[in-house]
């Protein structure tokens, strides 16, 4: 009896047990099922996923970018499945997208013409921790707060830290060559990676860069590292580790003219003191941030700086005493120092929830990411006010003062019919305006597909087929994450590497 | 397919992701399928896009734990929750999710007789090695008797429940011994409420929930007392019963819902003066169940409360990541259940605790089954208070 009843019990809940079941479904789209069989031969059933819905999510990132279009989504577990995936996508005549948390900006994860998608979350691992060299080898798909925490026992850290360091991935960060608060002191990714493990797109696995001081040869790796997943897919990166700082103070200086804010911020760089951060709020912002986290920021003051300073515990002291004497020089209402570690995190978590706080506001954003002279950062400000006034829409000002990197966030609503199309002439204008002024197109997001069509802007022919040329050398046909960065008339094969993408999308 | 969701809470969220780390199943699987972002993508697809309910969205959908660790984690504080109770129900309704078999079962939990008797059977079936416990997710042993409820007074209200009620009794009888030192007379709900819907709620049974909170909030109407939860999941579903029925008399009854340990530890000073206590020599791990710690927002308490009378507490480091316990979740999804619940293991394993606290009977159910010596916090209390009467009656 008692085995009758168990299996009854087992047969009732037998049938809602489906384990795995769903990744074994068959693709939704009959056309790739050659495709999907030899990609599950080749990794296994529960690596590969076809079904609309896994696709459909695999055609987005976080940037307001809507028109990819994923093939299968394969999340491999090591190099070797990466391999395996390129060659059955290279025999099947299809190109190849790597895709992290999925959080970039510009649309640099947003496939185009139904690539293979390689997610590589699967691939989270730190490999290899040598504290002695201070390097680690990191999987791609680690998270970069992940892993900041995992060497938090060690009294090192990664020192870049995106906004969204919680849940992006360092192979994301590598792909976009990623920026953030504390990089105007410590240099952004780039400077913090010394070698990536790279399948190509001849499915050879190559390691660029080495960890010696003085690598021979062309720096390859410069080259890969902000190449936005078009030269190869990394399957391991070599991270600098950077010593904790034993004194860390936050300064919350306000002002009642953002020139002053501007002015300061310059002679702050100009006096030799180079601050862990500057991150500078217009009170627009101030007022958004205020009501969402309270923060503590004024919100009378027409912009606030946060500056952090770190090192020695007596040059931090040295040097936020000049911090502060400039700032008060410079008019400032009012100069405040966080008396405490919560108060420091409270000061912090107002800057980082700014986003946040503006969908607060408004259900969409589009966020810029334009770099400017610092010189002129009051003169550009006024400028983007002026420009989102004519196109009656709201902005909040957030940028990396330091470094000159703005974050205009024009935030409104898709539903109002029209508001997109607005939203995209401010932001061509705001890019434009910030090239005259001696800019750059992007100071940490990347180019992707948003910003694309904006290079013939910024560079000439000449550049431009240079820039395709070093390209085409680490893929010759195009078969890596096609159609991004490179204006179309300078993608070589990407057009034809690119399947007449149906108007119908996904679930088309 | 219209979800009927709100349209406003439906595009509040912006896609950033920063949910990601904080979701149990995507932190599993790494899938977007098994994100929040990725589940309210499909939501908009579903309602907005005419996107056809696939097998795979309803999979996407169901594997959702519903912890609400997003919610916390979301900037634009897109209400998931609602979100997601507003799917099943949509999906529930149209017969896409919940078969009658579960359906059948949810509803017995409202008979509380036949409830507790299922139960006595249960226990004995165990007993008797009829039942395959380790895979249905169900505890070794099971008490055939219960001590009775009994009523010490008319300042609270002690919310007993269902299937708690039925299966940790002990818990809600010292409970009441810990209320009772701090000098609170209490009365047990008992048959009065039943079932607050939790279980119903969470499978998209709407019209069940609404009946189901009607009952209770009759049972407990005709006082302004509060009603004390000693379950995370009740007390979460009781605080929502505003929301559900959108009605100010729900509203009100709401407001007096109190979890425990949130009501202890407005009233710690009176349970620490009236009694000694010697503090158990233990470390405990506080494992906060998500509906204490991202619905009401209340985990904070548990520790607070517990901290006098145990000579240990350590927090884990694990963000407050789900369980992987879900209400009947643990029973519906066992591997990714499973899998959930080895990273919760290891980080206790990490905190160097013999004993784990957890204040939501789900929770500790599934937990227990890992092996884990898991107590709810009043009990713990309960235990150093009993024990130092003992010492004190011996004269030592």
């Amino acid at each position: 009896m008692a085995s009758t009843l168990a299996s009854a019990t087992r047969r009732v809940l037998g049938s809602r047990r489906r384990g795995t079941r769903d990744t074994t479904r068959p693709s939704d789209n009959p056309a790739d099922a050659a495709l999907v069989d030899d990609l599950i031969e080749a990794v296994g059933a529960d690596r590969v996923r076809a079904d609309t819905a896994a696709r459909y999510l695999a055609s987005r990132d976080a940037s307001i970018y809507r028109d990819g279009n994923a093939g299968p989504v394969c999340y491999p577990g090591s190099t070797s499945d990466v391999v395996a995936c390129i060659k059955v996508a290279s025999r099947h005549g299809r190109a190849v997208s790597p895709r992290g948390a999925g959080t970039g900006l510009a649309g640099g994860a947003a496939p185009l013409g139904q690539p293979v998608v390689l997610s590589m979350t699967r691939m989270d691992k730190l490999l290899e921790l040598d504290l002695d060299n201070g390097v680690a080898w990191v999987q791609p798909g680690m998270v970069n707060l992940d892993l900041t925490r995992a060497l938090a026992p060690y009294g090192v850290h990664y020192a870049p830290d995106p906004s969204s360091q919680a849940a992006c991935t360092i192979g994301g960060n590598v792909a976009n060559n990623s920026g953030g608060p504390h990089c105007l002191a410590y240099g952004v990714t780039s400077a913090h990676v010394l070698a990536v493990e790279v399948v190509l797109s001849d499915a050879s696995v190559v390691t660029l860069g080495d960890l010696t001081a003085e690598p021979v040869g062309y720096d390859l790796r410069g080259a890969f590292v902000g190449s936005e997943g078009m030269c190869g897919i990394a399957t391991a990166v070599a991270v600098r580790l950077t010593p904790n700082p034993s004194a860390v103070q936050t300064m919350l200086l306000s002002f009642g003219d953002v020139s002053d804010a501007a002015a300061t911020v310059s002679a702050i760089i100009a006096a030799g003191i180079v601050p862990a951060a500057i991150e500078m709020l217009d009170q627009r912002c101030v007022v958004a941030v205020e009501d969402f986290a309270q923060a503590g920021y004024p919100r009378d003051a027409a912009a606030v700086l946060l500056v952090e300073v770190d090192g020695a515990t007596g040059g931090v002291a040295i040097a936020s005493e000049k911090v502060a004497a400039i700032a008060w020089s410079h008019q400032a209402m009012n100069v405040h120092t966080a008396a405490d570690e919560a108060e420091r995190a409270r000061l912090w978590k107002g800057r980082k929830s700014a986003f946040g706080a503006v969908a607060n506001v408004m259900p969409d954003y589009y966020l810029h990411d334009t770099v400017v002279p610092r010189t002129r950062l009051v003169e550009v400000l006024e400028r983007i006010y002026e420009i989102v006034e004519r196109y009656d829409l709201m902005v909040l000002n957030v940028f990396h003062a330091g470094d000159g990197n703005l974050h205009p966030i024009l935030a409104y609503d898709s539903r109002v019919p029209g508001t997109e199309e607005r939203v995209h002439a401010a932001g061509r204008e705001i890019i434009e305006m910030s090239l005259d002024m001696g800019g750059a197109l992007s100071g940490e997001h990347g180019i992707g597909v948003e910003k694309r069509d904006h290079m013939a802007r910024m560079f000439s022919e000449v550049d431009l087929e240079q820039q395709n040329r070093l390209r085409a050398s680490f893929d010759p046909y195009c078969r890596m994450n096609p159609g991004k960065v490179m204006p179309s008339a300078h993608s070589c094969s990407d057009i034809a590497a690119l399947r007449a993408s149906d108007a119908s999308g996904v679930w088309g | 397919m219209h979800l009927g969701l709100n349209d406003d809470e439906l595009v509040a969220c912006v896609s950033c992701g920063l949910c990601l780390p904080h979701c149990p199943t995507f932190v599993i699987t790494g899938r977007d399928t098994e994100s929040p972002r990725g589940r309210i993508a499909l939501m908009r697809a579903v309602q907005n896009e005419g996107a056809p309910v696939t097998d795979d969205v309803i999979r996407s959908m169901e594997t959702c734990v519903q912890c609400r660790g997003c919610e916390t984690a979301c900037p634009s504080a897109v209400p998931f929750g609602h979100l997601m109770e507003g799917t099943r129900a949509a999906l529930a309704g149209a017969g896409r999710i919940t078969p009658r078999w579960q359906r059948w079962a949810l509803r017995m939990l409202r008979h509380r007789r036949l409830l507790l008797a299922g139960s006595t059977l249960l226990a004995a079936a165990i007993r008797l090695r009829l039942v395959p416990t380790r895979r249905l997710g169900l505890p070794a042993r099971m008490p055939l008797r219960r001590p009775p409820l009994r009523t010490s007074g008319d300042d609270v209200w002690l919310f007993t429940g269902c299937v708690m009620d039925a299966w940790q009794r002990d818990v809600h009888l010292a409970v009441q011994r810990v209320l009772e030192a701090a000098g609170v007379g209490v009365e047990p709900t008992g048959a009065a409420a039943p079932c607050c819907g939790a279980l119903h709620i969470h499978a998209g049974l709407e019209a069940d929930t609404l009946a189901m909170a009607r009952e209770v909030m009759a049972g407990l109407s005709g006082d302004d007392r509060p009603i004390l939860v000693d379950a995370a999941g009740c007390g979460a579903a009781l605080k929502d019963y505003g929301h559900l029925l959108g009605t100010d008399e729900a509203r009100a009854f709401s407001a007096r819902v109190y979890d425990v340990h949130e009501w202890l530890a407005q009233h710690a000073d009176e349970l620490v003066s009236r009694r000694q206590a010697t503090p158990l020599d233990v470390t405990v791990a506080v494992q906060d169940p998500c509906h204490l710690r991202h619905v009401q927002r209340t985990h904070q308490s548990v520790a607070e409360v517990l901290r006098p009378f145990v000579g240990n507490v350590v927090t884990l480091d694990d963000d407050g990541l789900c369980c992987g316990a879900g209400g009947a979740y643990s029973v519906m999804e066992p591997e990714l259940s499973r899998a959930i619940r080895e990273r919760k293991t290891a980080a206790v394993a990490r905190s160097g605790a013999s004993v784990v606290a957890s204040a939501n009977p789900g929770c500790s159910l599934h937990l227990a089954a890992a092996g884990l010596d898991v107590r709810h916090p009043l009990e713990l209390v309960d235990e150093a208070l009993s024990q130092t009467d003992h010492l004190q009656a011996h004269g030592r």
